[in-house]
Order: structure tokens, then C-alpha cells, then sequence
């Protein structure tokens, strides 16, 4: 199995930089995965989570609210307005999972974006 | 000449005055390197988005549509109508750092009324606000606790409304002004054109690379528009960032000086009060033997 880089930037600090096995992306146009070797691509990102696949095989969400995303061969690079890691042990993550309902609610989408988007990080954390 | 009860009052009252100003300095190095650490994180941002934009800008190249075209990079000559957005410290107490910045402002003002523009001003911080409410000076926007405590969601409230005005055609040219930190001792006042963008500004040069790049959306413009407003919102919250950092440095040199000036003081005033507990002895000494004197 390849890995890449993939960083996670926002105003605040760099949340993620690390080598991952595979990344999902709520793009504009669409979720969509990446792994290592994707094309060039530079896409708008919507409202919603962030799943990446670590190297040693376990799934961390990060909820967000909108950027971008820069993949290339070797590298992947968002760049975030507002990001909430969810990870740590089980009091951090209730905590940081309470942030990021209000991170995704102060994003004014639609409720069926941030629904979707809280399932999706309740389904990690079990 | 003074009492010594006199002297000694005012000994107690330099020395609070002190320890006041010491602890004022020690809070503000400790915040400035909390907002030095908080610049560093975003510069960060600011260097990936450039990299993003100009990539952006060199696929935009091989297509038609020119950069000097959009919106947000038109540039007219002789503006008609020009923002100057400012931001100050919301506390004073930091030397010169808020009139430099409202030096600068005014400056500008009378520039640009010289070439015949009309010059409109949206404050951010207290300071500035209240320099220019005294002076009845209208402003068209102020917003008052965002500069000593920064965040990104407001900065953009702020700066969105800056945006549409200029898309609209409301103002052709915004000007931001700042106080920006350089180092522990120095700090300097930075103006820049934040609308239109300059493309040098963002390094993008004339050169003109194709590149399998593919975008999503499939729209130059959407993407691009969407990320110069980023930029714009990240120019002023970094604008912030920096002039917090500023702020900080300007008080701790500011409440150093004076923690060393009230140390000056409390020494010529114990010189004073020892010269007149002297006096009062040998006054003293004076009557007992002059009494004893009389005596014999």
C-alpha cells in the first residue's frame, strides 16, 4: 500500500500533516476519495468531514466548514476556513465533537448537509 | 521646601505606580509571544493559499480570460471614491503606536483629497474610533474589540462588506493601514492595497506554464473569485494578527520605559528626602545647643 502527504491547513495553524493511506473529501461537486498517485486536481470544498485513513489503519474525522483542496501526486493540501479534529480519548472527542456541530452550524448550509455530516462523525467514533 | 511626610507620600505612590507598570509589561511579553506564535501558525495559511492562487492564475493564462479582467483586479486610475481601512489597539497606554496609525490615516486623507477623491474610513479598534468621533470625523464602519482579540469569522463579516462594496463599483480603491510588528523593539506602520489586488503582490508573474491541472468546478472564475476573497479575508485578519503582535511590543517598551523612569524617580526623591531629613536634624541640633548655650 502507497501513502501521501496530506496536510490540513487553516488560518489558526497546520491541524494535520502526515502520510495517510487514503483520504474522502466533501467536494463541491461531490465526495470523493483520494489515494496516493491521484491526479491533479483542485477542488472547492463544501461543508462537511474530512475521513482519512492513517497508516496504521484508523479512521480520524475532521469536520470543516469550506476551502479547498490542492491533490497531486505525492502531496494533498487543504486549506480550511474552520477545522475540529475529532481524536483523542472519549471525553476529548465528545468535546471536540460538540465543536464541530457548531462549527458546521455557523457554516449556513443546509441542515441535511450538517446531519449528514454529523452521522458520518458518530459513525467513526464507534 | 517639602515635608518629609510630603516626600515620603509621594515615594509610596511612585513605587506603586512601578509595580503597576512592571506587571503591565510582563502581561504584554507574555501576549506578544502568544501572538507571535499565533502569526507564525497563519503565515502558514497565507504562503499555501499564494501557492494555490498562482497556480490557479497560470492555468487561467492559457485560456482567453485575463487576470486584470476580474473584478477584483481591476485597477482604475485616479479613484473616485477611496476606503481606507484602519486598525488601532483598543487600549492605550502603548507610546505611539495608536497616533502613528492615525498619523498615517490622515495623511492619506489629505492625499487623496488632493487628488480629488472622497476618502471614506472604516475603523477597527477603539482608539481610532474615539480620535475620530472627538475630531467629528464621519466614519462610514467601526468596529470596536476585534483588534485585541482577533478572529478569522469576524474579520471576514468585516471585510465581506469592504468586498461587495467594491464589486459593486461603491469604491474603487481600498487602502488598509496597520501598525505591524517587526521585532521586540520595532514596530512599523504598513499600507497596503487591498482592493484591487496587485498580481505582483501575490508574486504572480507574466509567465505562463500550461499544466495538466484539473479543476472542480470546471470554472476558472468561480474558483479563483472564490479564493481572492479568501485571501482578501485572511489580508485583514492577518493584518490583525500583526498589528496585536505591535501592540504588544510598543506597550512592553512603553511600560518599560516608564518602570525605569518611576526607578529614576524614586532615587532623586530619596535623595530629596534624605537631604531634608538632614536638614531637620541639624536644625534640631542647632536649638538643643543653642538652648543648652543659653543656659549656662
Amino acid at each position: 500500500m502507497e501513502f501521501f502527504k496530506l496536510e490540513i491547513v487553516t488560518p489558526g495553524g497546520v491541524i494535520f500533516d502526515n502520510n495517510v493511506k487514503q483520504v474522502t473529501l466533501p467536494g463541491s461537486e461531490g465526495e470523493f476519495g483520494v489515494l496516493a498517485g491521484h491526479a491533479t486536481l483542485v477542488s472547492l470544498l463544501d461543508t462537511g468531514v474530512i475521513v482519512i485513513d492513517t497508516v496504521e489503519s484508523k479512521e480520524i474525522a475532521v469536520a470543516i466548514n469550506s476551502g479547498y483542496v490542492k491533490v497531486d501526486e505525492e502531496k494533498t493540501l487543504c486549506i480550511v476556513d474552520g477545522a475540529v479534529a475529532i481524536s483523542g480519548d472519549d471525553n476529548e472527542i465528545a468535546a471536540a465533537i460538540e465543536e464541530a456541530k457548531e462549527l458546521l452550524k455557523s457554516a449556513e448550509t443546509t441542515n441535511a448537509t450538517i446531519a449528514t455530516a454529523v452521522s458520518k462523525i458518530e459513525k467513526i467514533k464507534g | 521646601m517639602a515635608s518629609l511626610k510630603d516626600i515620603q507620600r509621594k515615594i509610596k505612590s511612585v513605587k506603586n505606580t512601578q509595580k503597576t507598570t512592571r506587571a503591565m509589561k510582563l502581561v504584554s511579553s507574555a501576549k506578544l509571544r502568544r501572538t507571535e506564535e499565533l502569526a507564525k501558525k497563519s503565515k502558514v495559511y497565507a504562503a499555501k493559499l499564494n501557492e494555490l492562487i498562482n497556480e490557479i492564475a497560470q492555468k487561467m493564462c492559457e485560456s482567453e480570460s485575463s487576470l486584470s479582467d476580474t473584478p477584483y483586479f481591476k485597477n482604475i486610475e485616479n479613484p473616485k471614491v477611496v476606503d481606507v481601512v484602519f486598525v488601532t489597539a483598543d487600549k492605550g497606554l502603548c507610546g505611539g503606536f495608536n497616533s502613528q496609525t492615525i498619523k498615517r490615516v490622515n495623511r492619506l486623507i489629505a492625499k487623496y483629497k488632493e487628488e480629488g477623491a472622497e476618502v471614506r474610513l472604516r475603523a477597527i479598534g477603539r482608539k481610532g474610533i474615539d480620535y475620530y468621533r472627538f475630531n467629528a470625523i464621519d466614519m462610514l464602519d467601526q468596529i470596536a474589540g476585534l483588534s485585541s482579540s482577533p478572529e478569522f469569522e469576524k474579520s471576514s463579516e468585516f471585510i465581506h462588506e469592504v468586498a461587495s462594496d467594491f464589486i459593486a463599483g461603491k469604491t474603487q480603491r481600498v487602502v488598509l493601514v496597520n501598525n505591524g510588528y517587526v521585532n521586540m523593539i520595532t514596530q512599523a506602520i504598513r499600507e497596503n492595497q487591498l482592493l484591487p489586488i496587485d498580481p505582483s503582490q501575490l508574486g504572480i508573474g507574466e509567465s505562463c506554464s500550461p499544466s495538466d491541472l484539473e479543476l472542480e468546478p470546471d470554472d476558472n472564475d468561480t474558483l479563483l473569485e472564490d479564493l481572492v476573497k479568501r485571501y482578501i479575508e485572511f489580508s485583514i485578519y492577518y493584518a490583525l494578527i500583526d498589528s496585536l503582535a505591535a501592540e504588544h511590543s510598543a506597550r512592553m517598551q512603553a511600560m518599560d520605559a516608564a518602570t525605569n523612569n518611576a526607578k529614576d524617580m524614586v532615587n532623586r526623591l530619596t535623595i530629596s528626602y534624605n537631604k531634608a531629613r538632614q536638614e531637620a536634624i541639624t536644625t534640631e541640633l542647632i536649638e538643643i545647643i543653642s538652648g543648652v548655650e543659653s543656659m549656662k
